[in-house]
């Protein structure tokens, strides 16, 4: 288990990072989200130990994390950190050893992975010779080469193709399965619904929003009605809790502001001709985030 | 961990000789070297009038052209320079030898009674006269003149050679420091600025780019950040210091090997060439070797070789040291680059001041350069083995070298730590002092 506790860190003058606490059980993805610059990377970079924070602690499994235990966490950087000049193989190597794995160990599951990526043939391929998505499968099967105990994913779908990104998620529950602690750090607000269960949302290295995302939704209180009728979109927007009107190809999504107001639109709708849908969901986490971190902002 | 140092250091070095580049190079610089050495061998090789002989017209008007041959013969043959003449009497008309010569390198030279001087001679010659050549015939000349004197004055052969020998002059120095190896010792200078100084200059532009573009392409690529994460900077440090040394050294020891190879080759087939101009070459460097022998220089250098190899390997840790805490510091090659200009400038004042430490034989300043880091490697064994230091002076060059290495090395790792991680040039020099402070 990840636990960073009560986390600083100070850039000269600059508060990179405010006092940022969360835990990552065995087992579990947690998402780390914000804005650029907000300070997911530093606190990224504080996990491995790359830079000191100016308070707090962060340890895995209760032990502090130092090159003792780095060999048991693997990481994939937002920006390529791909040799280029390397082949796909020795660059598997170079940090396969790095990461105190045994050659042969590499091998073997560089090539179940190659395999698995479709991207057998490009084993001798220079790294440069790639192109961004396959690149990134790269980088990603070279952060997971080592079975890692902890794993950080920053931007992990960055440059792929839908097939891939589900390729990649199936590998990433796998993990999740074997028990392994995975931190998730995306802008796409729909990959990180899809997979973590907790997060924590950062603005300014302040955590402005943190817990279960499920109560993090059911706090947030907002809910959407989606409606496929023939509607008027002024009057429905005369209705009380309504906030605003959106129309989404045939469908309508009405934003309310709690579950309390479910009854005034299903009234409104129930009158109206070629009723096909009326469904409540809960709010988006992008518009969680966006009205989170936006305001945060505006303030 | 000491197996990921050991690892990094392996990569980094089958990185640089692993490729097919390295070969390549190599291939060329063995062919170059065994070119060079053999330069002359290879001009004469692919043909030339190198070996034919000039040919000397002398139309003899006063009945002494045996004479006159015999002592050509004996002059020349006693200057290296000259190279091969070709005596030939005729009888022929100035304007019809005129013609012969024309494009040619060959003379034309009369000899005719003098009322005032005995003997007088015109030297005719289709372009400028070179002055060895000159200088030989105008000897024989004189001695021709000393003999017509000697046959039709009845003086006798040794009273001729008094009359016209020049005036004895002796110079003596009273200055008893001054060294008698005069030449040895210019020989011994120039020879260890091209064959230790000027490659040392070379190899240490190699090294800094080396350890430039390396650090450099880890931090833009952003693989630094997985590298640090796994091993310690300290031991990725000392991975690119002894990697990119270790390379240049081996490079270094391929080219001795090189020049070793193409100095055999010059040996066995030194017997078998009947090439005048190469065996010249070969005659000098045995000489020159001769010469340096009689200084007691080879004693000297023999005696100084481990200190000067330990000053070179020392000096390039400091410059390997420095350059990858520069490396550290930037975000690209570009700007390392304007970043290490001070480090190469300060290797061309090394690289001056050594050449300058034969001209002023014993100056302080030249002494004092010869113990700062950097600079020592340079100026420390010119100036001992010009007989200007002690071998004392050599090993303490080395103690300060070893020191400065160590103090390099620990405050260089300070800011390494930092600048490896740092992708941003704001406030980039407060953030280097500032690292200095932390342990």
């Amino acid at each position: 288990m990840l636990k960073v506790e009560n986390v600083t860190k100070y850039y000269g003058d600059n508060l990179a990072v405010d006092n940022l606490s969360f835990e990552v059980k065995d087992g579990e993805i947690f998402g780390l989200l914000g804005v650029n610059g907000a300070g997911k990377t530093t606190t990224f970079r504080m996990i491995l130990g790359l830079l000191d924070r100016n308070n707090g602690s962060i340890t895995l499994d209760g032990e502090k994390i130092d090159y003792n235990n780095t060999d048991s966490i693997g990481f994939l950087t937002e920006e390529r950190s791909l040799l280029l000049k390397l082949t796909v193989k020795e660059q598997a190597i170079f940090y396969g050893i790095l990461k105190g794995m045994k050659e042969k160990d590499i091998l073997k599951k560089l090539d179940y992975y190659l395999d698995r990526f479709k991207i057998s043939e490009y084993k001798d391929r220079k790294i440069k010779e790639l192109s961004k998505g396959n690149q990134q499968k790269i980088q990603f099967i070279c952060a997971i080469l080592n079975d890692p105990k902890l794993l950080i994913l920053d931007e992990p779908f960055s440059g792929l193709d839908p097939l891939n990104v589900e390729e990649f998620m199936s590998v990433i529950r796998e993990f999740k399965k074997k028990g392994s602690s995975i931190i998730f750090s995306s802008h796409r607000m729909e990959h990180v619904e899809m997979f973590c269960e907790k997060l924590v949302i950062l603005v300014k290295g302040k955590s402005v929003l943190s817990g279960n995302l499920k109560q993090i939704k059911k706090d947030y209180g907002k809910k959407n009605i989606i409606v496929d009728a023939s509607l008027d979109i002024s009057e429905v927007k005369k209705i009380k809790g309504v906030n605003d009107v959106v129309k989404n190809s045939n469908e309508y999504i009405v934003k309310i502001e709690s579950d309390e107001y479910i009854d005034n639109v299903f009234n409104y709708v129930k009158k109206c001709k070629n009723v096909r849908k009326f469904n409540v969901e809960d709010a988006s986490l992008n518009e969680i985030f966006v009205s989170t971190v936006g305001g945060m902002y505006e303030e | 961990m000491k197996n990921k140092l050991k690892f990094l250091i392996k990569q980094s070095i089958s990185k640089k000789i692993g490729t097919k580049w390295f070969k390549v190079v190599n291939v060329l610089l063995c062919i170059l070297i065994v070119a060079m050495s053999n330069l002359d061998r290879l001009i004469t090789f692919f043909g030339g009038d190198f070996n034919k002989p000039t040919k000397v017209y002398v139309k003899d008007e006063i009945g002494y052209y045996n004479e006159f041959e015999s002592i050509f013969s004996e002059y020349s043959k006693n200057i290296k320079d000259i190279g091969k003449y070709k005596l030939e009497k005729t009888d022929n008309s100035i304007k019809k030898l005129k013609k012969k010569i024309e494009d040619k390198d060959d003379i034309i030279i009369t000899l005719k009674k003098s009322d005032s001087t005995y003997i007088e001679s015109d030297i005719y010659t289709y372009d400028v006269i070179e002055t060895v050549p000159l200088q030989v015939f105008n000897a024989t000349l004189n001695g021709l003149k000393s003999k017509v004197v000697m046959q039709t004055s009845g003086l006798s052969p040794e009273e001729i050679v008094a009359i016209t020998s020049n005036v004895t002059i002796n110079t003596i120095t009273t200055n008893k420091e001054l060294d008698s190896n005069a030449k040895a010792k210019d020989i011994i200078s120039t020879g260890l600025i091209l064959i230790v100084i000027i490659p040392f200059f070379l190899f240490i532009t190699v090294l800094t780019q080396m350890i430039g573009a390396e650090v450099n392409d880890e931090k833009s690529t952003k693989s630094m950040e997985i590298i640090i994460s796994n091993v310690p900077p300290k031991y990725h440090f000392i991975s690119k210091i002894l990697s990119s040394t270790s390379f240049v050294l081996l490079q270094g020891v391929l080219i001795f090997l090189y020049g070793a190879f193409a100095l055999v080759l010059r040996g066995l087939f030194s017997n078998i060439s009947s090439l005048t101009a190469s065996n010249d070459v070969t005659n000098f460097i045995k000489e020159t070797y001769e010469l340096v022998k009689a200084s007691g220089a080879i004693d000297l250098l023999l005696k100084g070789l481990p200190f000067i190899l330990l000053l070179l390997v020392l000096n390039m840790l400091v410059y390997a040291i420095v350059a990858g805490v520069l490396a550290s510091m930037t975000t690209n090659i570009e700007d390392y680059q304007q970043l290490q200009s001070p480090m190469m400038i300060i290797m061309i004042l090394g690289y001056y001041v050594a050449m300058m430490a034969s001209v002023f034989d014993g100056s302080v300043f030249v002494k004092i350069v010869s113990f700062i880091p950097m600079l020592s490697a340079m100026v420390a064994p010119v100036i001992y083995m010009l007989g200007q230091t002690t071998l004392l002076d050599l090993i303490l060059s080395n103690v300060i070298c070893v020191v400065a290495v160590y103090f390099a090395y620990v405050f260089g790792l300070r800011i390494y730590k930092v600048g490896i991680l740092n992708y941003s040039s704001t406030n980039l020099w407060k953030k280097v002092f500032r690292s200095l402070k932390e342990k």
